[in-house]
Formats: structure tokens, sequence, C-alpha cells
């Protein structure tokens, strides 16, 4: 089969990033999620029953929205018709809907579709233990009141311990290891400070403000009046990021604590990416059907990879996944005008940054005779990433594609890549195309 | 068989036996069903009371029947209630007394009858029909959403007096009949099961088969009916039926402050008809609705709930085709009409995008919409999926965006011609060819606004009152080039957001402004001229106003006013020259509700308590100068106030503003509360007769202190048509309105 089309983002939105139990605590991913796609459908004029599917990202819908992207698309306003569907690739779920999306068009299936990452991790409950729950169902079950009072007499205090979902969800089940501590490996691996963790933090945060400050982030956001759930209600709608720190400083970075291994880590809370809230919505279609619509796209995907690794070193998944979205776009590291690499943990970029300029690791796991390149600081994460901005899981994969849309257009590059390291070893990488205006 | 008198057979009634169809599906079982075939909707009239009573007295010589079921034309149509309409007619108490009477038989029989009767029913079920079903054994009713029981007569005036007064307080108890029977209120399925007023739900499809098992006894049903101990202790307990009956009394006297009787006629029957035999119970209901029915109470009271009815029309075609449901709207300005018209088109299932430059205002309508979902969840109003959708349903952006589907474009921007044709203009060249243009404004011509636009014909005034959730009436005005079509689907949209529409001709203040005008002004010109503030509202409400125009005065905004009398001027000449008294008043941020301070102070709430009743200001005296309305009596005052309004009604109908007089009644009950018992302010008219009103005109423009101001002499000047009404004995109700204003003029 030959597709001879090209697949276009041809538009795109976002809500700010607010930071977890701030603004929009009391918000739910399907509210959420269909505020964003129905602005976008707004603004772009579209009717929604064009559209032959909706597909959402996201890691930790709620336990009453299991295919929040149907509950998205029905309360977006999008007719029965249109199926939706849910899909999970941990951190990358935002660009997973927008692959799979692609993956459906070359396949013939489709030509229109509304993409949306989307994660409340607010929202991420507490669970009661097995225990608590096996002692509830027998409480169900029983139908005299001696059964009742046998089940009740096997509750032991210790059942009211709550497992926070949010924890235990970033925990790998296969090697055991916190997110944070696959980045103490690459650290240890890579030799990498924690002067030099806290250095990139800070650029991080410098960089994001500035873009802040001068309104770059305006392109892709719009404010969002937030639900008040069981709380106040909101005072005002928020207009942007909430999680960039102006004030960050060198001193301020270097009081921190080691997170997730004491005493000698170098992951603290403030050089990795902090939990956060927000949606993203693109719409996902081809060349030609973008002219149609009369849509004038954002970008072009012109490949995409997606690629396992150890689960134990899974910050290292966009070396793997880029190498191979190179290979796929036939181009070199040296081509590329911005890379948005998803900023887990400052460790984490860096040692991307190191392997990405290694001969050896390049032979020793690209099957590649020489490194693929340096990657230039200027063109690495210029708005700064998710140590400032926040990282919503299932959302964020989305962000990376649409900002790194827009800079293509705003930093004048004709080709841009975002990559991100998955949860349970993996990474991906989609390579864009700037469109000729 | 019963009699009905023969005067109440309207002249399409169908022949004998026609109205009632009886069918045996099976041994032991009949199905009778109302079934009329002169209406699409059964309505208990005298033919089908004749067939139905006719049919059960040869159904009961039926030895072998076991089981009666009665039903509808459908699951969904069971039957509307009493004729009202052709009560509206009748004068004669004996016709009342001797239909209740003959109704009573009938329903006494049914009650009687042998083999087990059960009443399957859904839809409407108010009134009359209702009390069929109290009649029968066992009540089985649809569970869906569309279906409603209940007693409304308080509502027209009346009471349930089929049965009803007795039946209901033995069957569910005094306290919660007492309840159902002095609101009125329609019951939904699910309440209607939960307080024992229907026996059984089903869903629609399986109504009769339900019926009929239950009718055969293969099903059985627990009785809602109130158990000994309960109807022991209250229901036949003398003294806390006193206490039940005082705490009534004294909650109807708060909401009809004594201007409605049927409501404490049916409070004396529904204490007593526990005690009372239904013999003795049929006895009194029929001496006791008769004088109520043939009251002129009673016949204004049905006089609204025609026009109401009627109202809801204008959202029909003259071919009785609908317009399609709006799916998409935009508002634009969101500002406290604005943010509450988008409110409330979510709220009623339409798409809705609210845009404003100003992003704070757009937030705080957005709050205030979350807020009353909210509320609505809270009272178990909307259900979490329909406060959700409601929520969802509003969208608020400082971009004008997304116009390709919709339906419907509001302009609620600042009253100012530029702007608001400004605003228009750019959103008719966006929205699609047949998008509604509307304006909501209450100052500014339709025409005005529309002029330059391509599209005049889709152009058409919106006029919302404020609050709008409270208010009921929409003026759908129509400009001079507005089409019928626009005209039609903009009352579709009013109807739709639960409005009462009255289309208005597009003049200065359209139709209840330019009323409420002179009523306004006059009431501050007899307070300047020295009545007592208080004295002067109290007389008002009094007369059945909901509050005093002084205080109406401080909750439309002083400065509100002022403008609207200004502009009235511009457009009326001398009979509508404003009085500087509000000018005087309304200095240094002294504007009424809004800023706390007016005619009155206002407390506001703070926290959960109710906020104080608002007091009048200390420094009132200050204002007054004269001395000539200090000693006016109730009566003058309120004939002041009010010819003055009727005046400018009669001149508003001459210009055929509105199509009727029932319209403009309807427009005045439902645009500024006048009393619903006075059915509407022409309606007054005729109460007190055309000759009375020109005399009394006569004597006020004669008076020195209005002969001696300017404009006084003609605004009460009496309209040429009203003296030859006086001459000729005619009424507003008696006289044909005129070209109705759905059709075009000139």
């Amino acid at each position: 089969m030959t597709f001879s089309d090209s697949i276009v983002l041809a538009a795109g939105l976002r809500t700010p990033w607010a930071r977890a139990g701030g603004a929009f605590s009391g918000e739910d991913a399907a509210h959420l999620g269909a505020a964003t796609a129905r602005e976008l459908l707004a603004r772009t004029d579209l009717d929604p029953s064009l559209l032959n599917e909706v597909i959402a990202g996201c890691v930790g819908p709620a336990h009453d929205q299991a295919n929040v992207a149907r509950v998205i698309a029905l309360r977006a306003g999008v007719p029965w018709r249109v199926p939706a569907r849910t899909v999970g690739r941990n951190c990358a779920s935002g660009i997973e809907a927008v692959t799979e999306a692609a993956t459906s068009i070359v396949a013939g299936h489709g030509d229109l579709y509304l993409c949306l990452g989307v994660e409340v991790m607010s929202s991420y409950p507490l669970i009661v233990g097995r225990k608590m729950t096996r002692m509830f169902a027998r409480l169900a079950a029983a139908r005299t009141l001696g059964a009742k009072l046998s089940a009740l007499a096997k509750f032991r205090p210790s059942f009211l311990a709550p497992r926070v979902a949010l924890l235990e969800g970033l925990r790998d089940p296969v090697v055991g290891l916190l997110m944070g501590q696959t980045a103490e490996v690459l650290a240890r691996d890579f030799g990498i400070t924690r002067a030099e963790a806290d250095a990139y933090a800070l650029r991080s945060h410098e960089r994001a403000a500035a873009a802040r400050a001068k309104g770059r982030f305006e392109r892709e956001i719009v404010a969002h009046l937030p639900l008040a759930g069981d709380g106040r209600p909101p005072e005002a709608s928020l207009a942007q990021d909430d999680a960039i720190r102006e004030d960050q400083s060198p001193e301020r970075l270097g009081k921190l604590k080691p997170y997730f291994e004491k005493p000698d880590g170098i992951v603290t809370v403030g050089n990795a990416c902090g939990i956060t809230d927000g949606a993203c919505a693109l719409l996902v279609t081809t060349a030609t059907r973008a002219r149609e619509l009369g849509l004038r796209p954002l970008a072009k995907l012109r490949s995409w990879s997606w690629v396992g690794l150890d689960p134990s070193r899974m910050g290292l998944g966009p070396v793997f996944a880029s190498a191979e979205a190179l290979r796929l776009g036939g181009v070199e590291l040296s081509d590329i005008g911005v890379v948005e690499l998803n900023e887990a943990f400052a460790a984490q970029v860096l040692a991307c940054e190191r392997a990405f300029a290694s001969d050896a690791f390049a032979k020793q796991h690209l099957q590649r005779e020489r490194a693929l390149g340096t990657l230039d600081p200027a063109r690495l994460n210029p708005n700064g990433g998710a140590i400032a901005l926040g990282h919503p899981v299932g959302a964020t994969g989305a962000r990376l594609l649409l900002t790194t849309a827009h800079e293509l257009q705003h930093g004048d590059h004709e080709l841009g890549l975002a990559t991100l390291c998955i949860g349970g070893g993996q990474g991906g990488a989609v390579l864009l195309e700037r469109i000729a205006a | 068989m019963i009699d009905v008198p023969a005067e109440l057979f309207p002249s399409d009634a169908p022949p004998a036996g026609a109205c009632v169809q009886v069918e045996r599906p099976e041994d032991g079982l009949a199905i009778v069903r109302l079934d009329p075939p002169h209406r699409s909707m059964p309505l208990l009239d005298a033919p089908l009371l004749r067939d139905l009573g006719t049919t059960l007295w040869s159904l009961a010589e039926d030895a072998s029947l076991r089981g009666v079921v009665i039903t509808g034309k459908s699951p969904g149509r069971f039957a509307a209630g009493a004729d009202v309409k052709s009560i509206e007619s009748v004068t004669d108490p004996r016709l009342v007394e001797d239909l209740i009477r003959a109704v009573h038989r009938l329903y006494r029989f049914v009650d009687r009858m042998r083999p087990r009767v059960v009443a399957a029913v859904g839809g409407p079920v108010p009134g009359g029909a209702y009390e069929l079903c109290l009649a029968c054994d066992v009540i089985v009713a649809c569970d869906d959403d569309s279906t409603r029981l209940g007693l409304p007569e308080t509502q027209l005036g009346l009471f349930p007096a089929w049965g009803g007064a007795h039946r209901l307080p033995r069957r569910i108890g005094v306290p919660k009949a007492l309840d159902a029977i002095l609101t009125g209120r329609l019951f939904r399925a699910r309440s209607a099961l939960k307080i024992g007023m229907v026996d059984r739900l089903t869903k629609p499809e399986l109504l009769l088969r339900v019926a009929s098992d239950v009718a055969l006894g293969r099903l059985d049903v627990t009785p809602r009916t109130r158990g000994p101990l309960e109807s022991f202790f209250i229901d036949a307990n003398p003294l806390a039926r006193a206490i039940v009956g005082g705490m009534a009394r004294k909650s109807v006297l708060a909401r009809t402050k004594g201007h409605y009787p049927a409501p404490l006629v049916a409070l004396e029957l529904v204490l007593k008809a526990t005690t009372t035999s239904l013999e003795e119970a049929a006895d009194k209901e029929a001496s006791a609705a008769a004088p109520l029915i043939t009251s002129a109470l009673c016949k204004n009271l049905v006089g609204i709930f025609f026009g109401s009815e009627h109202a809801k029309s204008l959202a029909k075609r003259t071919d009785g085709t609908r317009p399609a449901p709006l799916e998409h709207a935009h508002v634009i300005g969101a500002g406290v009409m604005g943010g509450a018209i988008a409110s409330l088109l979510a709220e009623k299932g339409v798409w809705t995008r609210l845009s404003d430059l100003s992003r704070p205002a757009l937030d705080a309508s957005l709050l205030e919409h979350r807020a009353h979902v909210k509320k609505q969840l809270a009272r178990r109003r909307m259900q979490r999926h329909e406060a959700d959708a409601a929520v969802d349903r509003l969208d608020a952006s400082p971009d004008v965006v997304g116009l390709k589907r919709t339906g419907l474009v509001l302009e609620a921007v600042a009253e100012r011609l530029d702007v608001k044709r400004k605003v228009l203009g750019d959103l008719a060249a966006r929205a699609p060819s047949d998008a509604l243009l509307c304006t909501n404004t209450s100052s500014l011509a339709v025409a005005d606004i529309a002029e330059g636009l391509p599209h005049p014909e889709r152009v058409v005034g919106l006029h919302f009152f404020n609050p709008v959730r409270k208010m009921p009436l929409v003026e759908i005005v129509r400009g001079p080039a507005t089409s019928d079509e626009t005209v039609v689907r903009a009352a579709a949209v009013a109807v739709r957001l639960g409005k009462t529409p009255v289309v208005v001709k597009d003049v200065a203040g359209f139709l209840v402004n330019r009323l409420l005008g002179p009523y306004l002004d006059e009431a501050v010109r007899l307070f300047v001229d020295g009545a007592d503030a208080l004295r002067l509202d109290a007389a008002l409400v009094r007369f059945g106003m909901p509050m005093g125009p002084l205080l109406l005065l401080d909750e439309v905004g002083l400065d509100i006013a002022q403008h609207a009398g200004a502009s009235l001027f511009a457009a009326y000449g001398e009979r509508m020259t404003p009085t500087d008294g509000i000018a005087k008043l309304a200095r240094d941020g002294r504007l009424g509700k809004k800023t706390s301070f007016g005619f009155y102070r206002h407390e506001t709430a703070h926290g959960r308590g109710k906020s104080k009743p608002p007091v009048p200001a200390d420094d009132l005296p200050e204002f007054q100068r004269g001395t000539t309305a200090r000693d006016l009596g109730d009566d003058e005052l309120v004939d002041r106030c009010v010819l003055a309004m009727l005046a400018e009604a009669v001149r508003a109908l001459d210009e055929h503003v509105v199509a009727s007089a029932a319209e403009l009644d309807l427009a005045t009950i439902f645009g500024m509360g006048f009393p619903p018992f006075r059915g509407g302010l022409l309606r007054y008219a005729d109460t007190l007769g055309a000759t009375e009103v020109v005399r009394r005109l006569d004597v006020l423009a004669a008076r020195p202190d209005v002969a001696g101001r300017e404009g006084g002499p003609a605004r009460f000047r009496a309209p040429e048509s009203l003296r030859a009404m006086a001459k000729s004995g005619a009424t507003f109700r008696g006289r044909v309105g005129g070209r109705p204003a759905g059709v075009r003029v000139g």
C-alpha cells in the first residue's frame, strides 16, 4: 500500500498546564477534554459530524469515565455516530492518539481525526486495599445479621491505610523502580552531578518564564475556567501555565533534598517534572482534506517511531526513538531545527544529551558507526519543558507536538522533533516538517 | 346513565357512543378506552362523560367481568382533564352544580363497581382526569418523563370538585393532599408514586399488559393508601388537623394576599374530607364550586390560561408545522441580560457560546450559570448527567467563532445604535444564511438596528425582562422588514426557553415598558406631591401588584428608569413628560437596589440568612415638594397610576402594537405582574366598564394638580376609541383586536 498524501496537524489548542491540587483540582478529564475540544471545533468552525473518530490519550481516566474519549466526544457535541477510543502508552498517550490517527489515515480508514491528550492528576484517587475490598464484598453478600457481623469482624485498622494511585502508577511493576529511581540509574551511568541537573532545571524555568512573558504560548493556549468540584468556585479563569517559577534560583534548587534515593541521589522535586493537570487537542488530517476544509495546517508528520528498551533505563527512550524516526524520515540530527525532548527529569535529559553525542553508545545500541550528533542547547526545548511547565502524563505528548509545530513557524525551522521517554521502558519520537505558507 | 346538561355539549359533539371504545381481549376483562373522535387528546367533556357513563352501566350488567381497565387513546394520551373551555362561557351556577353532581354519580359508580377497576394512565393527567383515577381501585401510571399527575384547579380559581378534594386526602392523607391541591402542582411519575398518588409504575409499552394483569388479580399491587395509624393520628385527629390547617391557611394567605378565595374553600373541604361521607362530600363540592366557577375571577384566570396556550401557538407556522429546534446559538455581550439569556439557552439544551471583550465578565457569567446548575442539582431538579450537559453547553470566549452552525445570534451589548449595528452586521456576515439575528434592545428601534443589514427580514427583537429566569414574558419585536418565518422561529425559541411570547410592534418602549412609563412616572409624581412612599406602595400591592411602583423603580435602577422615561418622552411627546423627581433622588450614585439605596434602603443578604425587607429611606421628605397628593385615599392613588397606564394601553391597542386585547393582558400579567385575578389591564377596564373608565379619566384630567402640569391632561385624556366603547357599551374582549401583529401591517 502506498500513501501519497501527507498527514498534517491541521490545528491545535491546549489549556494552560496547572499545578496539581491547584487551579484544576475540581476538574475531571471529560470536562477538561471536552471544553478544549469544543473550543478547537469552534475556532476551526469544523462540523464535528465530519470526523472519522475521536482518539484521546489518557493514563488515569476517572473510574466513571473508562473510555474517556467517548465521554469527551459526546460532551463536546460530536454526534453519536462518530466513534471514539481511548489509547494508552503511559507518558506518550497524547502522541499515541496522534500516531494512531496517522496510522488509521495511512490504512485508509478515514482522513479526519480529533486527537486529544488529557490528564487530571489532581483527581487520582486513594485506593482501599484488597483486604478492605474483600470485606466489603462479603458484607454486601451477607444475608443474615450473623453473616454481616462476621464479615465486619474481619476488619482490622490496617485496612484503612490508603494506597496512593499516583505513586503506584509511577512505579515500574516489572523492575520495581519508581520513575525517579530510573533517572538515578541514568545519572550514575552517565556520571551526571546534582549541580548539572539543577542547572538544567533552572534553565527550563528561565526559558519557560521568558516564553510566557513574551506571549509565546498564547497561540497554543485557551484560557479555561475550571470546575469547582467540591471546593470553592474559582475566582477567574486560568490563562497561563501556572507552575513556572519566575524566581527559581540555584540556591533554592540546592536546598532541596534528594527525593527518591537518600542521601546520595541527585533527583529532587526541583529538577524533576511536576504533577500537573491539562488537556491538549489536535486535529489530524491529510493535506488534501485540510485544504478542502479551508484549514491552514501547522505542520506535517514526516515520520514517527516507537521503540522499547530496558525499563530501568526508560529515560533513554528518546535516543532510541529519535534514531529510528530520523532514519525513517531520511534526515540527520543536524537537519533538525528544534527538538522538544520531554523533561521527565533533568538527569534523564542530560543522559539523553550524552547518549545522542556518544559514538560508543551509537555503536552499542543503535547499530550506527557514529553518534547521532550533538543536541545544540539552543535548539533543545527553547521554551523550557516539563520541569517548569509540569507533566500531565497523558496530555504531555500532544503538547510536545503542538509546541514543536508552533516553534517551526516561530523559530523559522524546516524540521522539528518531538520525543519523550515512557515509563515501562519505551521511547517515542515524531518528526514534524514545516508547511510552506 | 348520567345526565350531563345539554348546554354543555359542544357543537361538534359526536353521536352517542362514539367517544368510548370497549375491548374484550380475554375472558373477564374489559378495556375501556377514552377515544373521542373529535379530539386528538381526550378531554372529559360532555359527550365523553355521557359515553363513559353508558359504557360502564352496561358493563356492570356483565356478571362474568372480573376486571376493568380505563385508559386513553394511547399510553401518553389519557385525558387532559375537564373541558375548561366550556366552563369559560357558563354563567348559570345551577348548570355547574348539575354537571358536578352528574360527574360525582359517574365517579361513585366507578368506585362501587364490583369488578376491579384499574386506571392505566400516562402523559398529562390533570384535574378531572386524575379525579377519575382516584375513583378507580388501582392507578397504574407510565414511568416516563412526560407523565404528570395532579390537581391544578386552584390555579384557575377553582378547586378539585369532581371528588378530588375528598378522595385525595383519603388516599394520601390530609397534609400531602393540602400541599398538592393548594399549590396545584403537577407531579412526575416517580414523585407521584412516592407520595402514594399512584400505586404502580411501568414503562408505557407495558402499560396495558400490567394494568390488565392487575385488574385480573394476576399481579399483586400493594395499595399506596395511607396506613391506619397515620390516618388515625393525623387525618382523624381534630387537633392535628387544626394545626396543619392553620399553617396551610397562613401560607395560602401569604401567597394570595386574600385575593383568591378558591384555595381557602379547598382547604376547608380537604380538612373535613376524612370525616365526611362521599355523598355528603359530593354535595359540598357541588355547592361550593358553582359560585367559584361562575365568578369573574375564575373567568379571568381561565382567560389567562387560554391566553398563554394561544401564545405558545405563535411558535407554529400557519400550516401547523414547527420550525426545527435550535441547536447552536451565539450571545454577544456578557452583561446581566446576555449572561442570563446564554445560561438559560444552555440549560434548555442549546449549545451556546457567549462572547464579550471582557474576560472577567465572561467568567462571572459562567460562574453564575454553574452556580445555578449546582442549585438545580441540589434541589434534584436535574440529574448529574443533565447538570454536566447544562455546564458543557455554555462556552465563553472573547472570540466570536464557530458561527458556521449557529441558528441564532443575539446581541446584548451596550444600548448604542452604532455598536449594535456593527456587532449584528459582523455576525450577519458570518452566520449561516438562515440564522436568526436577534437584538435584546429595550430602548432602540429594531428597524434602526436592522437598517443597512443585508438581511433585515431575519432581524427581530427578543426582549427579555430582568431577571431573565424569573420573568415569564418575552416580547418578540417585529420590525417593518421582519418576516413571518422569523417571528415564528423567535417565538419558538421563547417557548423552548419556557417563556410566554407576545408579538409586538417596533415602537418606543415596545409594549410593557411603554405602559410602565406613565405608571411609574405617575407614582413618582404622587410621591413628590406629598404621598407617603410606604402607603403608596402598599396601596398598589393591595390592588394586587407584586410590589409597589417605588420599590419597583429601585429594582429597575433609577438611572435606567430615567433613561427609559426620557426616550418615551422623545417618542410620544407631552403625555410622557417625565417628572424630575427621580433625577433629584438619583444623585451621588443613589440608583436603587444595585447601590443598596434609592427610595428604600436595601440590605444585602450576608451568608445564608435571608435579606431583610427594604425600609424607606429616612430622607424621603426632603424630596417631596407639594401637598396635593398627601391626603389622597388609597383608591385615588391606585387610580392615578393604573389609569395612566390604562389610557396608554388603549392607545397601544388602537395602534395595533399587539394583535389583541387578550395578548395585551397577557403581557401585563407576565411582563409586569399585573394581578392575574384581575385578568389583565384591559380586562380590568372591562370590569370597571368603559363608561366608568372614561368618567374617572375625565375627573383625573380635570384635577387642578394634573391639569396644571405639563402633559398632565394629555396623559389622562380618554382615547376616542374608549369614548366610543363607552357609548356603545362594548368591551375589549368583545372588540376585534384589529389586525393581528402576526400579519404584516402596511
